[in-house]
């Protein structure tokens, strides 16, 4: 694949860099693939898993993280996503599988700072080793999903952005609410796939 | 100076715009002085209506960053924060400097780190500027956005009735395009299906700009900041502006001319007359890319698909100018004479190279290479030895044109095809990127002084991105002749003092003779946090910045190039 970054060093710190492979070398979950069930951290020091919302039809999964300019639009929806299909059946769950190393400010206690400060109403939960975010294939933050239980499975039901307006939401066509207000409907996802974009989730190799 | 001009404004322009024709040309802010600060990160801007466009800023800037103002003679001093999600290196194109400040694939700068450069401006007064560098990621993050201008200042420019009050008779201009997905995303070039060139031309990233130049001697800054397109500068009248400068400064007199190539890295400065335009009049600077031998970049035929774009191979309006009144103490003439340049010969050089250009290993991105060898960060291409006069012939015996850049020198060309006469007037000063036309060769003649360095290469390379990260790229050192050191093993032992720090951090050397080469300093789990390139240590090192916590020095010797490590504790 063509962007698959090697940073690579001249000699004092070639063996000091963490290599990183970008998530643009892989095939984003698309319509129909399945997901694992997960446990991770919550912001409140909690583990969180799928299995443990018994009543859920489905959930809206969103990657996120605290630097990314274009992902700290998307807070106030994701209260407001959550606030509406919560009580619905399909709550919202963040997740950030950015790489601590590289980037600081993805820290623990930056994802609880942020929670707080922008009163999250959503789970927050810390992809440490960034299997989650590999499972998923996430490229970006933000980057949203909607997986739905069908035979005791999750299934990809949407894959892509938010919506099609970082800044102004009221202009926005809000793709997820969308895809949600389908499948609530036992109606196909009209738009099961949107380009994600944003900053990318580096992988550690 | 004008400091912060528009920075909301191209988003209110750019809105505004979706329903007007035009919008208001962004002048990129200015910083000058001694020491520069650029914070390099992901943003967006509103490029288009739907949609923001994912962007790389510098500083406050959206797309593209500030305009950096040098004098000849001052020592400047980096401070680069890359707060990219990305590794990145910022070069200093066109500056002759050591090659470990240069800024080249070498100097990677991870994320969350600040990289710490200086060095003396040696350069003519001239337009040059600064990019990413970092190999196979040049296309993707010059793609973005992220560069900027520098100026030079030096006493010779001053003294000359030139245009020089920046963003009223005095503009910036860099060329580049972009095409976008349906999501507003730019596109990137992969070499198979999805162009290099863009459909949508954009103007210190504003797209169909418009400028307000007063009725007077105006002078135009001109850069292609391109992935691969180049233009052949125009107006619509067809009028005579004057050429004053080529990529290293004023050229020995002003050339007057009706068109100019400019390729993609090429800096070229001109003086166009506004003296005669009524005021409220419109004249527009054009691309005449129609008609041109294939093998120009951009004259493909197609208009869409892998080498395709809706500007392709037509004239197509770059900037809308609007004529306004003329100002105070206006410039109504141009310069009989601009400089006294004595340029190398053919005959001055001593050494003559020869690099070709061949095809590459690869369809697709590698497509292109120099001597049938792929770049590789850990092969040294040439070699030069300090204050040799070099000629180097550049032959394209190849499928397509490409604009070859080499870093550290400026440059004389001497012939194209072996021919002197067939070097146009237009490419006649000193340079630093020249057109490599397709099927033809250019040699040109420099001088490699100042600054030697075994370990630490230069580059040079294609300057279109793509064939750039490719391959397209070759590195040379340069090395000194005299001062040959036996390599024995030396005790380059340190202590740090204070420590803890809560300020300056000094160095004291076991063996007083030891040289420092590279110190870098990362934090407890081994993120670097600062790079500084052969600091001036007798002065310590400012740790203001760092958070309270244990680090590590990171020193490497400039004699065997060992490294050692010591800890020391901020409070």
């Amino acid at each position: 694949m063509k962007f698959i970054k090697v940073t690579s060093l001249f000699l004092l710190f070639n063996a000091l860099i963490p290599k990183l492979a970008t998530a643009q070398s892989l095939t984003p979950s698309v319509f129909g693939g399945q997901i694992a069930d997960f446990s991770l951290k919550n912001v409140d020091n909690l583990a969180i898993s799928l299995s443990q919302f018994k009543d859920a039809k489905g959930f809206i999964i969103v990657f996120t993280c605290n630097h990314c300019p274009f992902a700290k639009l998307y807070s106030q929806r994701y209260n407001d996503l959550n606030k509406k299909y919560q009580p619905l059946g399909v709550p919202l769950i963040a997740i950030n599988s950015m790489d601590l190393l590289v980037y600081e400010e993805e820290s623990f206690e930056g994802m609880q700072e942020k929670a707080q400060s922008e009163k999250f109403n959503f789970p927050y939960l810390q992809d440490a080793n960034q299997s989650v975010g590999k499972n998923f294939n996430a490229e970006h933050t933000p980057q949203a999903y909607v997986i739905w239980k069908e035979n005791g499975s999750w299934v990809v039901k949407y894959s892509g952005s938010v919506d099609d307006d970082g800044e102004h939401p009221k202009l926005a066509t809000p793709f997820i609410a969308l895809a949600v207000n389908d499948l609530l409907q036992n109606k196909p996802v009209t738009k099961p796939n949107t380009e994600s974009f944003g900053c990318r989730i580096f992988y550690r190799k | 100076m004008i400091k912060r001009i528009a920075i909301l404004s191209l988003l209110l322009a750019l809105n505004s715009l979706l329903s007007a024709q035009y919008n208001t040309l962004w002048i990129p802010d200015t910083l000058s002085g001694k020491n520069f600060n650029l914070i390099i990160k992901d943003t967006f801007a509103q490029m288009r209506t739907g949609n923001q466009t994912i962007t790389g800023g510098i500083n406050n800037n959206k797309f593209w960053g500030p305009t950096m103002f040098f004098n000849k003679g001052d020592t400047v001093r980096m401070n680069v924060k890359n707060k990219l999600n990305d590794s990145t290196t910022l070069h200093w194109h066109g500056m002759h400097l050591p090659a470990v400040m240069d800024g080249g694939p070498h100097q990677v700068i991870p994320p969350g780190t600040t990289w710490q450069p200086y060095w003396k401006v040696a350069n003519n007064a001239s337009t040059y500027w600064y990019h990413p560098h970092l190999h196979e990621m040049t296309l993707q993050q010059i793609t973005k956005g992220i560069g900027g201008f520098i100026i030079v200042r030096d006493a010779q420019e001053a003294a000359l009735k030139l245009p020089r009050t920046y963003g009223v008779d005095d503009i910036p201009l860099a060329l580049t395009s972009r095409s976008y997905t349906s999501a507003n995303v730019f596109t990137i070039t992969d070499n198979k299906t999805i162009s290099e060139y863009g459909d949508y031309m954009l103007v210190n990233g504003t797209p169909n700009p418009q400028v307000s130049l007063p009725k007077q001697y105006v002078r135009l800054r001109i850069l292609n900041a391109e992935i691969e397109r180049g233009y052949n500068l125009g107006f619509s009248d067809n009028r005579t502006f004057y050429l004053i400068t080529n990529d290293q400064g004023l050229i020995n007199l002003p050339l007057a001319v009706t068109r100019v190539p400019i390729m993609v890295g090429e800096r070229v400065e001109i003086l166009v007359n506004l003296g005669g335009d009524a005021v409220g009049s419109t004249l527009d600077l054009k691309a005449y890319n129609s008609g041109q031998a294939f093998g120009f970049p951009g004259a493909e035929p197609n208009q869409s698909g892998l080498n395709g774009s809706i500007l392709n191979n037509k004239d197509f309006p770059i900037l809308r100018i609007n004529v306004t009144a003329t100002t105070a103490n206006p410039i109504t003439s141009v310069p009989t004479t601009l400089a006294n340049n004595v340029y190398w010969t053919a005959a001055d050089a001593t050494v003559a190279k020869t690099v070709s250009v061949t095809r590459g290993t690869n369809i697709g991105l590698a497509e292109f290479s120099f001597d049938n060898a792929a770049f590789k960060l850990t092969t040294i291409n040439k070699t030069v030895k300090l204050n040799d006069i070099e000629k180097w012939t550049i032959k394209n015996d190849n499928i397509f044109g490409h604009s070859f850049h080499i870093h550290d020198v400026q440059f004389k060309i001497v012939d194209r095809n072996g021919s002197a006469t067939a070097v146009g007037a237009y490419e006649s000063g000193w340079k630093d990127n020249v057109y490599l036309v397709r099927g033809e060769s250019v040699t040109f003649v420099a001088k490699f002084d100042d600054y030697a360095d075994a370990v630490h290469p230069y580059m040079y390379h294609c300057h279109f991105s793509g064939h750039e990260d490719g391959g397209m790229m070759g590195q040379f050192v340069v090395t000194s002749t005299t001062g040959v050191q036996d390599i024995i093993q030396q005790n380059t032992g340190f202590s740090l003092f204070p420590n803890p720090v809560s300020d300056r951090l000094f160095f004291k050397f076991e063996n007083a003779e030891t040289e420092v080469y590279y110190v870098t300093i990362r934090d407890a789990v081994g993120r670097a946090v600062m790079m500084l390139p052969q600091p001036e240590i007798e002065n310590g090192i400012n740790t203001a910045s760092l958070a309270k916590g244990i680090y590590f020095v990171q020193m490497m010797d400039k004699k065997t190039k060992s490294v050692v490590t010591q800890k020391f504790v901020k409070q």
